[in-house]
């Protein structure tokens, strides 16, 4: 072989390698959430950011989905092995902690401020430092059948045998009400009223569907009940205080429901899917359930049996006040970023009110100030309620952004599912989760 | 063969071995030395290049976690279930429905459809096979006696896994089955026939003797299967309340990626290591010596 064929060769695999690796370096990589209208938005802003004529070519940003199922853990794998594959990733409030190691905080937009508002931004937020962009938020309604709660209403006979149900089973007698008046033992009430194991004459079979698969966004749903009664993960010398009435109190309203047939048997492995079905066939008179469901749940070709009946309103209230789980999933920048001047700047953008706008009409559910919101009410009304319920009800436990917090998530899950399922003891559900957060909040 | 001429053929076996031999060192012997290390290390995702030795820390904290012995006992119930129960349903079908194959052998291939589908798919298909509001099977029970089974509650979620597995792998203890009776030499039968043996003293006297070897490698088959089962264990039931579903394979899952015990994790899993090794090196310790008794 000559040297000049040597030369031609290494030539050629340096433009070849040249060719291959230069679109990674020009371009801005975002690892997204994949499969739902988080998708739809993001691709929308995408879309409107790279036709911008003020970005130039190396900033244009390029998507990358993978799979939902164990997107978390592939997150931390990749994150942890320092790649390079993309620029900026998804975050969520409850792993914030658990990924910022990996991550550099980021600078928003001015408008920022007034477009999401300073809760809102809070959610990416981690020991005072911004690490992402509120892109989506998620909290919780209680679904209700207006039909069935109207009807219970203006029937006395109906009232009285509400009120024999409550004493029987809460120890009080209780009148029906609103949905939006609700406490939690109203709707304790409700649900064991609309049971039919409880009374034959019920329209519906379940009073309403539990998500109780031991899963940590299961737990998520459920703590609004033990919030209401005053319950934290820990105080703020950073004593843990789980083992409490307010826990004690949540977790037994759960089971008096289980237990007396008020929700499908099967709960106790039903997550989002299996509740939403269980809510769409019209067996089930109320649900708290994910504001996501809501799209689903109203609209006629997706739930005919229910999509006129439903309506929806804040978690019921407890001694404590009215609350509701919050957590957000936005956009952060990864350390190992190959294009970090470029990630930075659609950051910016995609703080500024122009790409919220954009985000909201595109399926996207960002948490908006009522100023903002406005501008897009009328197509989305279903975020004018996101925004309220968020500023009004929104809560995160202490300690409910730290780097152990899905841990201790799974760490309830398979407690208290274990109490619900009849395996333990509410003492011994709650003595061992005082244990495992001991260790792992520490 | 001479010293002398053995010599060029060693070195020829040597050179075609040492593509396999780097191979296993590379994808087996590195992460083997990689998971002994962290067995006995503090290691987190944010340490993983700089773990810290920490001693039998992580096999004390395996040993005494209750949630190991329930995963490890759930395990072993399941897996022996699983392959009796497949084993049994597959011998059965095999001696039954051989005549129908021997004439029909497109059969096989239907058969054989289970195996086809991914474990985690079944896992997702009956998830919407045994739901409440729209599953068939809840649907007719409602239907035809105003009540359905709880497939999936506390006291029956062990037993719906155990037919969702059985029902998707006896195929494959089928098809081992079929195959080793199919090589029953037939003058053996027409010979017992002529000395007056019924067919079940055949069967029992003549053929399953005859089938045992292959009875006995596809219960060890089955029985590894099940007892390292994940995939749809996990999709349908997860850990279960309580752990209560939690096989091994989940187990040590969990502990790697929802809890960041690294160290726990790679612990158990090299105490899983041992342990089949162990049972592994026992079995063959005993076919071995039978195999010498018979000779």
């Amino acid at each position: 072989m000559t040297l000049a064929t040597m030369k031609r060769g290494a030539l050629l695999v340096a433009s070849i390698a040249s060719l291959l690796a230069s679109p990674a370096l020009a371009e801005v990589t975002v690892l997204g959430w994949p499969g739902g209208p988080e998708e739809v938005a993001l691709r929308a802003a995408a879309d409107a950011y790279n036709a911008k004529s003020d970005v130039a070519d190396k900033d244009k940003v390029e998507l990358l989905f993978f799979n939902r199922d164990g997107f978390w853990d592939k997150l931390q794998a990749d994150l942890a092995a320092g790649s390079k594959a993309f620029d900026l990733n998804l975050l969520a409030t409850y792993s914030i902690g658990r990924y910022a190691p990996f991550m550099e905080p980021v600078e928003l937009s001015d408008e920022a401020k007034v477009v999401y508002g300073d809760s809102v931004l809070s959610t990416m937020q981690y020991e005072g430092k911004q690490y992402g962009v509120p892109t989506d938020l998620s909290l919780h309604f209680m679904y209700f059948r207006k039909d069935l709660v109207d009807a219970l209403m203006k029937d006395d006979t109906a009232k009285a045998r509400y009120a024999e149900i409550s004493e029987k089973h809460l120890g009080k007698k209780l009148e029906p009400k609103a949905p939006d008046e609700w406490t939690w033992d109203d709707y304790a009430a409700t649900a064991l009223y609309f049971t039919q194991a409880v009374n034959p004459d019920s329209p519906t079979r379940y009073g309403t569907v539990l998500q109780l698969k031991n899963l940590l966004f299961n737990i998520m749903i459920w703590q609004s009940v033990p919030r209401a009664y005053g319950a934290n993960w820990m105080d703020d010398s950073g004593k843990i205080t789980v083992n409490s009435e307010a826990y004690r109190k949540g977790l037994e309203i759960y089971k008096l429901l289980y237990d007396n047939g008020a929700t499908p048997r099967d709960s106790l492995s039903y997550e989002f899917a299996e509740a939403n079905a269980a809510f769409a066939s019209g067996q089930v008179a109320a649900m708290l359930q994910w504001n996501a469901a809501a799209g689903d749940l109203t609209s006629k070709e997706k739930s005919p049996a229910v999509a006129e009946v439903t309506d929806t309103v804040a978690p019921p209230a407890g001694p404590e006040g009215r609350f509701t789980h919050i957590h957000g999933l936005g956009f952060g920048l990864n350390k190992n970023a190959e294009n970090k001047e470029g990630a930075a700047l659609f950051l910016k953008w995609l703080s500024s009110k122009e790409a919220a706008l954009i985000y909201a009409r595109n399926n996207g559910a960002p948490a908006l100030t009522p100023e903002v919101v406005a501008e897009v009410a009328d197509a989305r009304p279903d975020l004018v309620k996101l925004g309220e319920f968020a500023g009004k009800y929104g809560y995160v436990m202490n300690g409910g952004t730290s780097a152990k917090a899905l841990s201790v998530y799974e760490l309830q899950a398979k407690e208290f599912t274990g109490y619900w399922s009849g395996q333990q003891s509410i003492d011994d559900a709650l003595a061992n989760t005082e244990k495992g957060m001991a260790e792992l909040l520490k | 063969m001479t010293k002398a001429q053995q010599r060029p053929l060693v070195q020829e076996f040597r050179l075609l071995a040492t593509p396999v031999v780097l191979f296993l060192l590379v994808f087996l012997g590195f992460p083997a030395i990689v998971n002994l290390i962290y067995s006995v290390s503090d290691v987190s995702f944010e340490t993983l290049r700089q773990p810290e030795l920490s001693g039998f820390k992580n096999f004390v904290a395996v040993w005494s976690d209750s949630a190991f012995w329930q995963a490890s006992w759930f395990s072993f119930r399941f897996g022996l279930l699983t392959a009796v129960l497949e084993c049994g349903l597959g011998l059965f079908l095999a001696i039954f429905l051989s005549p129908l194959i021997e004439r029909r052998s497109w059969l096989m291939a239907i058969l054989m459809l289970p195996l086809m589908v991914a474990p985690a798919l079944v896992g997702l298909m009956y998830r919407l096979v045994l739901h409440e509001f729209v599953g068939p099977v809840p649907y007719y029970l409602w239907t035809y006696f105003g009540a359905s089974l709880s497939f999936l509650g506390p006291g029956s979620s062990f037993w719906t896994l155990v037919v969702v597995e059985t029902l998707q792998w006896t195929p494959f203890a089928l098809l081992l089955f079929y195959m080793a009776y199919q090589a029953i030499p037939s003058e053996i039968a027409e010979a017992s026939a002529m000395d007056g043996a019924k067919s079940h003293h055949r069967l029992w006297y003549i053929e399953l003797p005859l089938m045992l070897p292959t009875i006995v490698v596809a219960l060890l088959i089955r029985f590894i299967d099940g007892f390292r089962v994940f995939d749809n264990v996990y999709v349908l039931t997860g850990s279960g309340p309580g752990g209560s579903t939690a096989s091994l394979s989940i187990y040590i899952y969990e502990a790697f990626f929802k809890q960041g015990a690294i160290g726990k994790a790679v612990a158990a899993s090299v105490i899983l290591f041992v342990v089949s090794f162990a049972v592994l090196y026992g079995l063959n310790f005993i076919a071995s010596r039978r195999k010498g008794a018979i000779r």
